[in-house]
């Protein structure tokens, strides 16, 4: 495995390689002692065309760098060339470009944006139309991510937007964000971000590249009617992407689409085509599931329905929202939503369908050949028996009150089963509806099979690539870079056209490169899972100069050029029934979303019968050796966001392990294979060998290894992603994209060295994270429950403080917690705390003030069961920080915060020996310098950014209690729950954590604090924490639960 | 040596059956064996030592220049182990300086004569170490550009340090500890410097000495007021030697860490350092007394009774581990229960508990024996190995403390790196080179006082053992009449 990584927040761009002498536009702090702005300036003035015009700036950028100061893009960046804000609609093009060349010459070098706009960004509506400086904006956007769109907010301070938060309006996000939206916006300022549109090593205008597309487009036309040109794109959600295509389609009839995604809703939609005669997408309503059975469905984290799962889910957790639900979950390896599962059963993927025919088979009914049919497929393992019986007797006996939901790894057959099973059981129509996919193309490695054979016979002249990174991201025996590379004999007549953030793997193949802009830089839509329409506004200016998706599309149709806003506009005015379309735009615009019809649910219900066919179909994968199991990372995805150091550096829910992937293995396969934690194995797999280094997680199913995808990257300037981690993609096939049998592990002599933010997962007997079930709950909420070392009223010499005002607090409810770990990007975010990089975290000093420490208890050779807690400062009433710190650096606030001055800390560490809850967190080194321009915009103004040498720790967001102060103080009013939130609060999609004052006994914090299940954390030192944690209810079914000792299965280790 | 000589010159004192000073010795020679190791040149061996320390030396400015440019980042401290090896080299040298005031202030009190040739080696060991411990508490926090902070001054900034806090009472008690120790020293070497300076045999010389001999002519009234001041400082001393390695013990007994909230801790604390303090005494005088010739007045009995006190507070010790075992398990706290018999024991450190118990516990123990207590050889090895015991201790009472406490999802190890173990053995270095310098250019044990015993035992020979006693007590309050 590659050495140790350090990276900061910016990784410095002098490890950039400079292959393609491109201008290196900021970071002129970051790399002084070598030269390379003035080589790229070298290249790029040897290289550039002097008539060149509309994004041929970069080299003028470079030269006012050269010049100026290390600030010059804030500076330059609204400066506008004369001119350039004209109408450019009715201009011919040609003249539009000349004025704007003109423009150019005479701005001279303080010349930087030259994009014709006139665009207006319509910030929300509860913000003041004019911006104030020191006043936040909000704006509504949005974000396209594995084919479907969430709403976001987008906080803007100054012109920059520093953070990102779901949009409350929004019927999937309801303000909830999860931790792949929080960060993207991470990557807009991203200074490893590609910035020059270049043909082979030549920078070249995006003038240029037009003319050249409108030129290939145009032969196509004439000649062919594009029947040599081919697009390989992501699963597109886009109303306005999909008007452009099919207009494209309609110049170009011959040319064809290929979608790509690596992981793909394909074995759902084929299911859904046979039951319901077209791609559906199931809507769970988890809101009115008593039981759920999931059949290795991740539903709490999986995209799309994530978010709206997980709210739903979380509610029925709680004893207050009435009665507890049931899941029951069969998987291989420990999911998120695995841990949340009251009976989880480790089988191998390929037992799925097994323990679905035998559901099925329990149900009887209808079912009954369906089942039979899976049967046959899969015979059920004996040892699993009494486990489907009681399942199935409890989705009997709740018929209509439950739902079955089968996850994406698994096969169409199980998809098939779990439709059929929930006509079965009346859940169709009360626990889940079946509505139109919003993406109907299929988008798995199969289907780009044919593109594959085509570009290696040499039929394609044209490949235009929007999708991400395809040559890394599709399975190996895809042969896809070997088609884009020279040993391709036709390579050379074929012209790759390749958009994207990054210069990343595939760009290594692309003929044109183009600088993609980031979502957060242009126009766009798009739809959710469940139909809803979002606008996607920019929220700047493009950064790096890139060319919205949009727009490169539009190219291909010869149009006068339009700006993403324009076409966006355009296109909507078009399909819009509205009177007046210019006010119903900026509603749309400020709300984010356009109220279009949501989808309509299928009136027809599956048809059971075509069920059969599906399972019939299916051809089991291979058995045997060790069981295979791909899966995307908690963290990074598939790979998309392996350049952004916020997930880099998040602990993978349920191992702990940051900056790396794992091949996970059971403790009890790792004992019979001899393997430790750490060893290096090579992995043997259809003929094909990688060297992995193996982590033996509790919870995995026995013979199984579980490689997550997204890791191993090799982009050119990806410097954070690189070499982080193995490349699973390397043994991936696209027959068996998910899992298969046959693997082998076989140890070498290799270590490698992981970085876990928690190396300990025993609770050691001690009450910290309080777990029990219903009945014991109820039953002895005394001795036995341990409960009474975590309440009551402990003996005080000292006096108390006293309050007047607010006394804030917060209560975190473990019933609904499942780990998701988005509150620990929205806190790194609002509170910029910094990256530190696997050095440090090996070093066991990573920054995060909010963690959640992850418990297992059971057998760890056997099945275990997680608990997730929270846990950031818990503002102590009589804080131990207080007392011994020599300089009064940590003083108690008379609202009952802990306040932390960070101008007065020496940094002697005391507080945090002191701290028995060890959230306090210190910067042993200068973690937050060397940031490039561009990265420090990304900076929260309100929150100080620490230097070295201080401590810092949870402040219950101080800086948000007073902004809303500011409002409050001004209206003479106290200051409501509802516009004061923490920012884990804000963004948590199972509403698990409470905020506010214990002064207003209506306040939800008070409730929570003074329901049945709160406790506080450690009660017994008499610290007396403002943060309330809530026991954790488990619901098991009495038919499963094993006889009694189960007690003594803690401490045992 | 020159036994024999004793037993024909005097009968000796059943309860002191050993001479303190060789009884063949004159002013006269004492003046010459005592003061000939400044007069004479340093030899090769003395070189060759400076240049090991020197060298030590150097690695403790590149450990602290890299500290400061780096940050704390540079050593091996981390969350949950905020405190490292910068506190426990502190408390080590703190502890080791202990030997220094009790030899010079108590014993002096108790009237035990036996400490006049020991004492200024030990108070020039106080003060080095303490100089060495001063170095860490400054050093280890974030912004040391800061740490005066601590210091109750008239701020512009409006703030006064935060008194409950033990860091701000550490301040005091080693401040006020360097101050007197190094006042101590140097009013007891005021003339010994005359004796130098009279002694000299260059003007370089003479005006040096004599700068800072301050004008010391020998005459009655300067040793009237000499031993006012001497016994004063005495006096102000006696405290310290309690009160700064108590408060060293309240940094972690205030807290309520497991294996620091302990109330044994400061008599436990102040034992331990008494016990190092000692066994660093023995390991430097031992070579000392040989390579300077001084074994005629610091004799085999001095390093006997020095044993014993070894012995002493090293049972002491034992006793604090085993009432910390105790009331660990008496307090049924799972918490303390696990810090001491889990991870103390047989957690990741169990290597350095264990050899903690050996050197600290087994070790001393050996000096009940009359033959271990009188050999050299099993002094000296056993000395060092008390110190690498009680540097043992500071780390395990530190890091196993820290390292495991009361959430598991924090529990973390500590790793030193490589800076952690320059800037340790750097101190040793400046330690080693700032003796080495004391053993060039200042008698190494106190002249004057050692001529005053000598005068003090002739008397007795003549009026028997209780005219010593009378007379010891007539020096110490003579000024007084």
């Amino acid at each position: 495995m590659p050495p140790l990584k350090p990276k900061l927040d910016g990784a410095p761009m002098k490890d950039t390689p400079t292959s393609f002498a491109l201008p290196v536009v900021s970071d002129a702090a970051a790399a002084p002692a070598q030269d390379v702005v003035g080589e790229a300036l070298d290249h790029a003035s040897s290289r550039s065309v002097a008539d060149e015009g509309a994004y041929g700036k970069t080299y003028w950028r470079s030269l006012e760098e050269k010049l100026g100061t290390a600030e010059y893009l804030e500076v330059t960046k609204p400066e506008f060339p004369e001119g350039a804000d004209l109408p450019p609609t009715g201009v011919a093009r040609r003249e539009f470009m000349q004025l704007l060349g003109a423009s150019m010459a005479l701005a001279g070098a303080t010349a930087c944006s030259t994009r014709p706009v006139d665009e207006r960004l319509v910030p929300f509506t509860r913000t003041p139309p004019e911006l104030t400086p020191g006043n936040p904006l909000h704006y509504a956007s949005g974000m396209t991510f594995g084919g479907s769109t969430s709403g976001l907010l987008i906080t803007a301070r100054e012109g920059r937007p520093i953070k990102v938060e779901g949009n409350p309006q929004h019927p999937v996000n309801q303000g909830a964000a999860s931790q792949f939206e929080q960060s993207f916006l991470m990557s807009l300022y991203d200074p490893q971000r590609a910035r020059v549109l270049r043909n082979g090593k030549s920078p070249k205008a995006v003038r240029t590249f037009g003319e050249e597309m409108a030129i290939i487009s145009d032969r196509a036309t004439q000649e062919n009617g594009g029947a040599r040109i081919r697009f390989l794109t992501e699963p597109n959600t886009s109303p306005v992407l999909a008007h452009l295509r099919e207009r494209i389609q309609e110049r170009l009839p011959q040319a064809r689409f290929h979608t790509y995604a690596s992981v793909s809703q394909d074995p759902a939609s084929e299911a859904t085509r046979a039951l319901f005669g077209q791609p559906a997408s199931a809507m769970y309503d988890l809101s009115k599931a008593d039981i759920i059975l999931s059949l290795d469905a991740d539903f709490l984290e999986s995209r799309p329905a994530n978010l709206g799962n997980a709210r739903a889910f979380a509610r029925r957790r709680d004893p207050a929202e009435g009665k507890l639900n049931r899941l029951y979950m069969c998987e291989p390896r420990l999911s998120v939503t695995g841990g949340m599962a009251d009976h989880r059963l480790r089988v191998k993927s390929q037992e799925v369908l097994s323990i679905a025919s035998a559901v099925a088979a329990r149900i009887g009914g209808n079912l009954a050949e369906v089942a039979a049919a899976g049967a046959r497929k899969a015979p059920l393992s004996s040892e699993f028996q009494k486990w489907v019986d009681v399942v199935a007797s409890d989705l009997r006996e709740n018929a209509g009150r439950c739902v079955v939901i089968a996850g994406e790894r698994q096969p169409a057959a199980v998809h098939a089963l779990a439709a059929a099973l929930n006509a079965e059981l009346g859940a169709v129509g009360n626990t889940v509806r079946y509505v139109p996919a919003t993406v109907t193309e299929t988008t798995d490695a199969s289907a780009l099979r044919s593109l594959v054979d085509e570009l290696m016979a040499g039929q394609v002249d044209t490949l235009v690539i929007t999708a991400w990174n395809p040559v890394y991201r599709t399975p190996v025996d895809l042969g896809l870079e070997k088609a884009l590379s020279a040993e391709n004999p036709h390579r050379s007549k074929l012209t790759v056209i390749y958009t994207s953030l990054f210069e990343d793997e595939t760009s290594q193949h692309a003929d044109w490169f183009v600088p993609a802009a980031h979502e957060m830089e242009a126009w766009g839509d798009g739809r959710a899972e469940d139909g809803t329409v979002s606008i996607i506004q920019p929220l700047t200016q493009p950064i790096f100069n890139g060319v919205p998706a949009s727009e490169l599309l539009a190219y291909f149709l010869h149009e006068p050029f339009r700006t993403s806003y324009q076409i966006l506009r355009d296109f909507w005015r078009g399909r819009a029934e509205v009177a007046d379309f210019d006010t119903a735009w900026e509603t749309w615009v400020s709300m984010g979303i356009v109220p279009e019809a949501s989808a309509q649910s299928l009136t027809e219900g599956p048809n059971v019968q075509a069920a059969r066919a599906v399972v019939d179909a299916y051809t089991p994968a291979a058995t045997g050796e060790l069981e295979v199991n791909f899966v995307p990372s908690y963290a990074v995805f598939d790979g998309q966001f392996a350049n952004i150091t916020w997930l880099q550096e998040l602990a993978d829910p349920i191992s702990k392990i940051v900056w790396d992937n794992a091949a996970y293995i059971s403790p009890a396969t790792a004992k019979r294979l001899g393997l430790e934690a750490g060893d290096v194995a090579v992995l043997t797999y259809r003929d094909r060998t990688l060297e992995v280094p193996v982590w033996p997680l509790p919870g995995t199913t026995d013979d199984v290894v579980v490689l997550p995808l997204g890791y191993g990257r090799q982009g050119l300037h990806e410097v954070v992603a690189r070499d982080v981690g193995f490349n699973a993609n390397l043994v991936r096939t696209a027959k068996a994209p998910w899992f298969e049998g046959g693997a082998t592990l076989t140890k070498t002599k290799k270590t490698h060295k992981f970085a876990l933010t928690q190396s300990h997962w025993r609770m050691e007997g001690r009450p910290l994270a309080m777990d029990m079930s219903v009945a014991d709950f109820h039953e002895h909420t005394g001795e036995g429950a341990k409960l009474y070392r975590v309440r009551g009223e402990l003996p005080n010499v000292l006096p108390d403080f006293e309050y007047d005002g607010y006394k804030w607090a917060m209560a975190i409810d473990l019933a609904r917690c499942t780990g998701c770990s988005a509150c620990v990007i929205a806190c790194q975010a609002e509170n910029n705390i910094p990256v530190v990089g696997k050095e440090q975290v090996l070093r066991g000093r990573e920054m995060h003030w909010l963690r959640l420490d992850r418990y297992f208890s059971g057998d760890e050779m056997g099945d275990v069961e997680m608990v997730v807690q929270p846990v950031m400062c818990v503002h102590c009433e009589k804080a131990p920080c207080e007392y011994v710190c020599p300089v009064n650096a940590t003083v108690h606030s008379d609202e009952g915060l802990n306040d932390m001055v960070y101008n007065r800390c020496v940094g002697t560490r005391y507080c945090a020996n002191n701290c028995p809850y060890k959230v306090r967190r210190f910067n042993y080194l200068h973690y937050t310098a060397d940031k490039s321009p561009t990265e420090k915009m990304l900076m929260n103004p309100d929150v100080t950014v620490r230097a070295r040498g201080v401590m810092e720790k949870c402040t219950y967001c101080v800086q948000r209690i007073e902004r809303v102060r500011i409002d409050a103080r001004v209206q003479k009013r106290p200051i409501y729950e509802k516009e004061l939130q923490s920012a884990c609060q804000q963004t948590c999609p199972t509403e698990a954590i409470s905020f506010g004052t214990l002064s207003d006994p209506n306040a939800q914090v008070t409730k929570d604090h003074n329901d049945e299940r709160s406790y506080m954390l450690l009660h017994e030192l008499g610290t007396r924490p403002r943060t309330a944690h809530m026991v954790r209810l488990r619901n098991p079914n009495p038919a499963l639960v094993p006889p009694k000792p189960a007690e003594a299965h803690e401490g045992g280790h | 040596m020159a036994e024999t000589a004793a037993h024909s010159a005097a009968p000796l004192d059943p309860l002191e059956p050993r001479h303190l000073v060789a009884p063949h010795h004159d002013d006269k020679s004492l003046n010459e064996t005592l003061l000939d190791h400044v007069w004479r040149k340093p030899g090769k061996g003395w070189f060759m030592l400076l240049g090991v320390a020197m060298s030590a030396l150097g690695l403790l400015v590149i450990g602290v220049s890299y500290t400061l440019f780096k940050g704390i980042g540079a050593w091996g401290n981390n969350q949950p182990n905020s405190w490292g090896f910068g506190i426990i080299n502190f408390v080590w040298w703190v502890g080791i300086g202990h030997a220094g005031t009790l030899i010079s202030a108590i014993l002096l009190l108790f009237q035990q004569k036996w400490r006049t040739s020991i004492n200024r080696f030990a108070e020039a060991m106080t003060l080095f170490a303490v100089v060495c411990a001063g170095i860490f508490p400054l050093l280890h926090t974030g912004r040391p550009w800061f740490a005066f902070w601590l210091f109750p001054y008239p701020s512009t900034l409006g703030a006064w340090p935060q008194f409950r806090s033990p860091l701000v009472w550490d301040v005091f008690a080693i401040s006020t500890y360097l101050t007197v120790s190094a006042l101590f020293w140097f009013v007891g070497l005021i003339p010994d410097l005359a004796a130098l300076r009279d002694s000299s045999k260059s003007l370089i010389q003479r005006r040096i000495y004599g700068l800072f001999a301050l004008g010391w002519r020998g005459s009655g009234r300067h040793w009237h007021n000499y031993k006012i001041a001497y016994l004063l400082l005495a006096g102000l001393s006696t405290p310290l030697v309690v009160s700064v390695h108590t408060i060293v013990s309240f940094d972690f007994a205030v807290s309520q860490l497991p294996g620091w909230h302990a109330t044994i801790f400061p008599p436990y604390f102040v034992a331990g350092a008494v016990f190092s303090g000692f066994a660093m005494v023995i390991t430097l005088i031992v070579p000392a007394r040989k390579y300077l010739k001084l074994r005629d007045v610091i004799t085999d009995r001095h390093l006997e009774n020095m044993n014993k006190v070894i012995l002493a507070t090293g049972l002491i010790v034992s006793y604090g581990y085993l009432m910390e075992h105790f009331i660990a398990w008496y307090s049924g706290s799972e918490y303390e229960i696990w810090t001491f018999y889990v991870n103390r024991a047989r957690g990741p450190y169990a290597g350095v508990y264990w050899l903690m118990i050996t050197c600290n516990v087994i070790t001393p123990n050996i000096f009940w024996f009359k033959k271990a207590r009188t050999s050299i050889p099993i002094m000296w090895v056993a000395s060092i190995v008390v110190n690498i015991g009680m540097w043992c201790e500071r780390f395990i009472i530190i890091v196993t403390s820290l390292s495991q406490d009361f959430l598991p999802s924090s529990w973390d190890v500590f790793t030193p790196t490589w800076v952690d173990w320059s800037i340790y053995i750097g101190t040793m270095g400046l330690f080693g080179t700032l003796f080495l310098l004391f053993l060039k250019f200042v008698p190494a044990v106190a002249v004057a006082e050692v001529k005053e015993l000598q005068l003090e035992l002739k008397h007795a020979a003549v009026h028997g053992a209780d005219g010593v006693e009378a007379s010891a007590a007539g020096t110490l309050t003579h000024g007084v009449h």
